[in-house]
């Protein structure tokens, strides 16, 4: 008898320092993952207005799935150290309504508070800001840009003074996305050759350009500087490589910029080249909200037909 | 009605499957073999085999994530002898994708439904051999002829896949990934689907027709309820993928243009090749943890010494997931374009899936609580497995929610999570199962230290592999890249990702000790008795191990369920903590009780 | 000739529980099969949806006349083989043999109509690489062709087995299954012929 109190104590010795053990190790974890962008640990900076609506459902889901899997795996341990082959099994075929009722119970408290709350403030985040492209729109100083992904770079297309895609005012850049901080950016997207996925880590977005559709994305940036375009859907051989410079300016240094730019585009500019022309009439925000543009159809096959040059890479380029 | 025993029924139950004589030529016994039994082992052997193949194949990643573009020590002038051992972009490319393909179909698929499903479903439901002996070769062979087209693969010009698992295309198409081999890639997916459902047709209609007398729904145990419902997924899914696989095969040599636009040439829709991916897609990451599933509320029970825990609860959950598995698939495509409301339908359904998940953490969890532990090598892999599937599943809350999604989308975060979920899980889940089963497969037992530390080195190595690849993703390191090391955010994460690489050299070190093990234990390992675990399943009380070719001289009779340990009675009058399902023990008592299951059933 | 009746109950009780053992693993196999065509619909369908009209301009409508020809071809022979079942279970060698004959032959009938559709549009330009149409048009039909060309070499099979004079109690089951498998085939044409050629 006094054994087993012993023993008792014992494992409850053994059954706190493990569980001390184990909250240290997890915090310690989380805490390594916090953000420290200078060592590339943790999420990168987030330079958008949005994007700690991201980062707070992200560490939501981090605080309610640490508990869960804490106390699981002190459950296990539990089990493992209180109960092992000395310990008398309990015959339970654990089918009584209590105990069924107790098992629902806690898995619709847990559906509850935790999906719940996660699906819950996804859908308005994502109906009032990620996807909400219409409120975007109305915004008298948005930007718009359309870009044309294809192996290995990002074409960007700006309307210019006119506000009219296509026309000789426009400014075209490669690899190279500069943009005013504090107003909305929209992004229209289509590939030329294969899916190649729009990513912006520091702004917390993506969204996939895909031949044959147009995709739209949008954000708002809240700090200038320079930070990484990533393509983030496998496209090749030199997918690694298909990296862009996005710039994000103050309101009046972009201004100047995008000036500058389109005089320079439009003494370039030459009417008959068809292939410089691969740009589309901006898609209203209202139209085809599955997403599968009817008259984007058309318009993205004629993009860049030569293009297709670049696209039949592939012999030599794979060895 | 199965469970209302009269004579009759049992009788017929003799009749109904016939002892097929035990083959006396060498061929008909070690080639083409109709036994069941034997097909399980065909399978293992060469699941093991490709389990190696694209174990080394990871490796190669984890090399290149580590040191990019440096040449590779010891094999690397051998495989890569024109780049004097460096892996170039293109071959770097057709190792993960191969990787992919391999260990998903050509490796954890058979092992874990081609042997296990094999082995156990006709001896723990009491029946001579599956419903379709010759399917179930020709099943087999086709396998074979599957992993024959993915080594050819790598034998042709350029090379073999490359365009990822999911074989998007115009990428996958002939303009984006030219050659021979991603067809022949594509081909092999088509072939080993075709297996895989001669093998689900044969599975589900033994568990429908060949269940002994008294066999019962609910006295099936977990892992041929896992399989079951695997199977079913195999046999209503995989052909979406064969379908999409011979569309894309058409589009690659027939000129047609299903899936090709743009530079490629034609007015198809590549997103529509997503759809029926994703539609086999997701109901295949859960082919491949139902049957995990079914054997971890099995070694539970076995291994904890008392009946598992709410077992109805945990076979509705299954069926519930089973279920829902057919309609989440827009998960994978939050970033595709896809409309708002389209994506909060798929988010929430996909949310829904924990419930089921829940009930069965839940029951394995109160299933070892108040046990009495045997942490025997199975029991050890079960933990393990509850473990990283526990790590696995909690992540993919993240990703589920769209605007967290929106973020780690195509990151090295997924490729944690899945890993976890399914290679981890399922890695460890089968080789529990091997272990288990082993003796009852060659008659010897394997030794249960090298067991353990295979065990340590495979949990430990796998939660740190795949956790710190989820927090190179977290920090947003995309997936499927050359050199990480490109961009920018990404320079400070080297040595996270070196670290990573060390302890997957050190998970794959561990392996040996299995490979020892293994094949020590084939040739030199103690004989197995009749039911070394002392468990209550029909392949331990009923069969010699290894068992005789028709495996029952007269098919058994079920009085129970598989999970009766320490039932007072029995300790009392027995004096053991365990009773067969088909020991006859107060059989007025039992015969009450098989009524009532049938009155419910 | 009379070869089920001869045989002993028992024997007789084991034929039909291997006969419908047979019939459940086909049932699971053909839904397998349907989940197969249906993913080529659903990319008919797909391809359809994003196309503003069809047949997409500058090429030519799908005839009508033949694929409704071919719909009375493939359902007759589907009545033809219940036919052929039931006098098989009679015993009835002879009218079981003209039925399967029949079955056969209007089969035939059909892969034959099926080469002239495909000849005539082939005449008209349309070509498995003119566009969406002609990718889905040749695939559909040409796979499902296929399905009933191996569909014809099992009865062919059988005929012959049935001819030879073997034993019909034998072959039931394997007719029975033929049968589910052409039915099934006849099936996926009718869908076929309604949701391509007549909408
Ligand atoms: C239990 C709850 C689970 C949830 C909520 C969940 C959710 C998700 C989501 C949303 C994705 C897509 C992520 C993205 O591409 O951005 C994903 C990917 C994936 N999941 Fe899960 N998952 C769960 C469990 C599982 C299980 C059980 C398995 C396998 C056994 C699994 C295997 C996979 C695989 C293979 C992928 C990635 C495929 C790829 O993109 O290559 N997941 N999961
Ligand atoms: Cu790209
Ligand atoms: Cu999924």
């Amino acid at each position: 008898m006094n054994i087993g109190f012993t023993m008792m104590n014992h494992l409850k010795k053994r059954l706190t320092s493990l569980l001390v053990t184990l909250v240290a190790l997890t915090s310690a974890t989380f805490a390594n993952a916090a953000p420290v962008p200078a060592t590339g640990w943790g999420l990168p900076r987030d330079v958008s207005v949005d994007g700690h609506k991201i980062d707070w459902l992200i560490n939501a889901t981090t605080f309610f799935i640490t508990i869960l899997f804490v106390i699981m795996c002190i459950w296990m341990a539990a089990a493992v150290v209180k109960h092992g082959k000395d310990h008398q099994a309990e015959y339970d075929h654990g089918d009584s309504g209590h105990h069924v009722a107790f098992a629902m119970a806690i898995s619709a408290v847990i559906f509850l508070v935790v999906d719940g709350n996660l699906w819950f403030n996804s859908t308005i985040d994502v109906n009032t800001t990620f996807w909400n492209y219409t409120e975007a729109e109305k915004h008298p100083e948005a930007v718009r840009i359309e870009i044309n992904a294809h192996q290995w770079a990002w074409d960007a297309r700006y309307a210019g003074p006119d506000g009219k895609f296509n026309t000789a005012d426009d400014i075209v850049t490669l690899n190279d996305i500069r943009v005013p901080v504090g107003v909305p950016i929209l992004f229209q997207l289509a590939s030329t050759d294969v899916i190649h996925s729009f990513s912006l880590p520091n702004l917390r977005i993506k969204q996939d350009a895909m031949p044959g559709m147009i995709n739209r994305m949008w954000t708002t940036a809240k700090e200038t500087g320079e930070f990484d375009i990533a393509c983030t859907q496998h496209c090749g051989t030199h997918h690694y490589k298909m990296k862009g410079l996005l710039t994000i300016l103050k309101m009046d240094e972009y201004k100047s910029w995008s000036d500058k730019m389109s005089r320079i585009h439009a003494r370039g500019y030459d009417p008959k080249d068809q292939a410089a022309k691969w740009g589309w009439a901006w898609k209203k925000a209202d139209t085809n909200d599955d997403g599968i543009s009817v008259e984007g159809k058309p318009k993205s096959a004629a993009l860049a037909p030569e293009r297709s040059q670049s696209v039949s890479l592939a012999p030599e380029a794979r060895n | 009605m199965q469970g209302v025993m009269t004579p009759a029924d049992i009788e017929a139950a003799q009749h109904l499957q016939h002892i097929h004589e035990t083959p006396k030529s060498f061929v008909k016994h070690y080639v083409f073999s109709i036994d069941h039994k034997y097909i399980a082992k065909q399978f293992l052997w060469a699941g093991l085999l490709f389990l190696f193949f694209g174990g080394m194949l990871a490796m190669l990643i984890r090399w290149q994530w580590a040191y990019p573009g440096e040449a590779v020590p010891v094999v690397g002038n051998l495989l890569f002898p024109d780049t004097q051992g460096a892996i170039t972009p293109p071959t770097y490319n057709t190792i993960f994708t191969t990787h992919g393909l391999i260990m998903i179909f050509f490796a954890i698929t058979p092992i874990m439904i081609g042997c296990f499903g094999n082995f156990c479903i006709p001896l723990m439901i009491g029946a001579r051999d599956m419903a379709f002996p010759w399917l179930n070769l020709l099943s087999f062979w086709i396998f074979a002829l599957s992993q024959a087209l993915v080594l050819a693969s790598f034998c042709v010009e350029l090379g073999s896949a490359a365009a990822g698992w999911t074989t998007y295309p115009p990428l996958a198409s002939q303009v984006g990934t030219p050659g021979l081999g991603q067809s022949l890639m594509v081909l092999a997916l088509f072939v080993t689907g075709v297996s895989t459902i001669m093998g689900a047709i044969n599975y589900i209609t033994t568990v429908i027709r060949f269940r002994a007398p008294g066999m019962t729904w609910f006295r099936m145990p977990g892992t041929v309820w896992g399989l079951w419902l695997t199977s079913i997924l195999n046999a209503l899914f995989v052909p979406v993928l064969g379908s999409a696989g011979l569309m894309l095969l058409f589009d690659r040599h027939f000129g047609t243009q299903f899936f090709l636009t743009g530079a490629a040439g034609g007015t198809g829709d590549p997103i529509l090749f997503q759809h029926l991916f994703w539609i086999f897609g997701h109901p295949e990451v859960y082919i491949l943890i139902l049957p995990i599933w079914g054997f971890v509320i099995d070694f539970m029970s076995f291994f904890a010494r008392k009946p598992a825990y709410w077992f109805r609860g945990s076979i509705y959950a299954m069926i519930t997931v089973t279920v829902l598995s057919a309609v989440v698939y827009g998960h994978h495509m939050f970033v595709t374009g896809m409309s708002p409301l389209l994506g909060q339908a798929f988010m929430l359904l996909t949310l829904v899936i924990s419930v089921p998940a829940e009930i069965l953490f839940l029951n394995w969890l109160h299933t070892i609580w108040k046990g009495s532990i045997r942490l025997t090598v199975p029991m050890l892999f079960g933990l393990g497995t509850i473990f990283v599937f526990g790590l696995g599943g909690l992540t993919g809350i993240y990703l589920g929610t769209i605007s967290t999604d929106l973020y780690l989308h195509d990151t090295m975060f997924v490729v944690g999570h899945f890993h976890l979920t399914m290679a981890s899980a399922a890695f460890l889940g089968s080789f529990g199962a091997l272990y288990l089963w082993f003796p009852k497969m060659y008659g010897r037992l394997m030794n249960p230290f090298l067991g353990k530390v295979h065990f340590w080195f495979s949990t430990v190595g796998l939660t740190l592999v795949f956790g710190f690849q989820m927090l190179a993703g977290y920090a947003g390191q995309q997936r499927r890249l050359y050199d990480p090391f490109q961009y920018s955010y990404l320079e400070g994460l080297q040595d996270l990702n070196r670290f990573t690489t060390y302890c997957a050299f050190a998970l794959a070190i561990g392996q040996l000790a299995f490979v020892y093990n293994f094949f020590y234990s084939l040739f030199a390992g103690k004989r197995a008795s009749q039911n070394p675990w002392e468990l209550g399943t029909i392949e331990w009380t009923d069969c010699a191990s290894p068992p005789v070719h028709h495996n029952f001289d007269r098919i058994p009779v079920v009085y129970r369920g598989p999970h009766e340990y320490n039932h007072p009675e029995v300790l009392e009058k027995l004096g053991r903590d365990w009773i067969g399902q088909t020991e006859e023990f107060d059989p007025a008592a039992d015969a009450a009780t098989s009524d009532e299951v049938a009155a419910t059933a | 000739m009379h070869n089920v009746v001869q045989l002993h109950p028992q024997a007789l009780l084991e034929q039909r529980r291997n006969e419908q053992t047979s019939a459940i693993g086909m049932m699971v196999a053909l839904g397998s099969w349907g989940m197969m065509f249906a993913a080529l619909f659903f990319m008919y369908l797909g391809l359809r949806a994003h196309t503003l009209a069809w047949p997409p301009p500058g090429l030519p409508a799908l005839p009508i006349a033949l694929p409704s020809l071919n719909t009375v071809v493939i359902g007759c022979s589907s009545v033809a083989l219940v036919r052929a079942l039931r006098s098989m279970r009679e015993g009835q060698r002879r009218p079981a043999s003209l039925w399967m004959l029949a079955t056969f032959v209007l089969g035939l009938a059909f892969v034959g109509l099926q080469t002239l559709l495909w000849w005539t549009t082939w005449q008209q330009g349309l070509t498995p690489s003119t566009g969406t149409l002609g990718t889905v048009f040749y695939s559909l039909t040409v796979l499902h062709a296929l399905h009933v060309a191996a569909g014809l070499a099992v009865l062919a099979y059988l005929l012959g087995m049935t001819l030879g004079g073997r034993s019909m109690a034998e072959r039931v089951t394997t007719l029975r299954l033929c049968g589910m498998f052409w039915h099934f085939v006849g099936g996926v044409w009718a869908f076929m012929f309604v949701g391509m050629f007549l909408l």
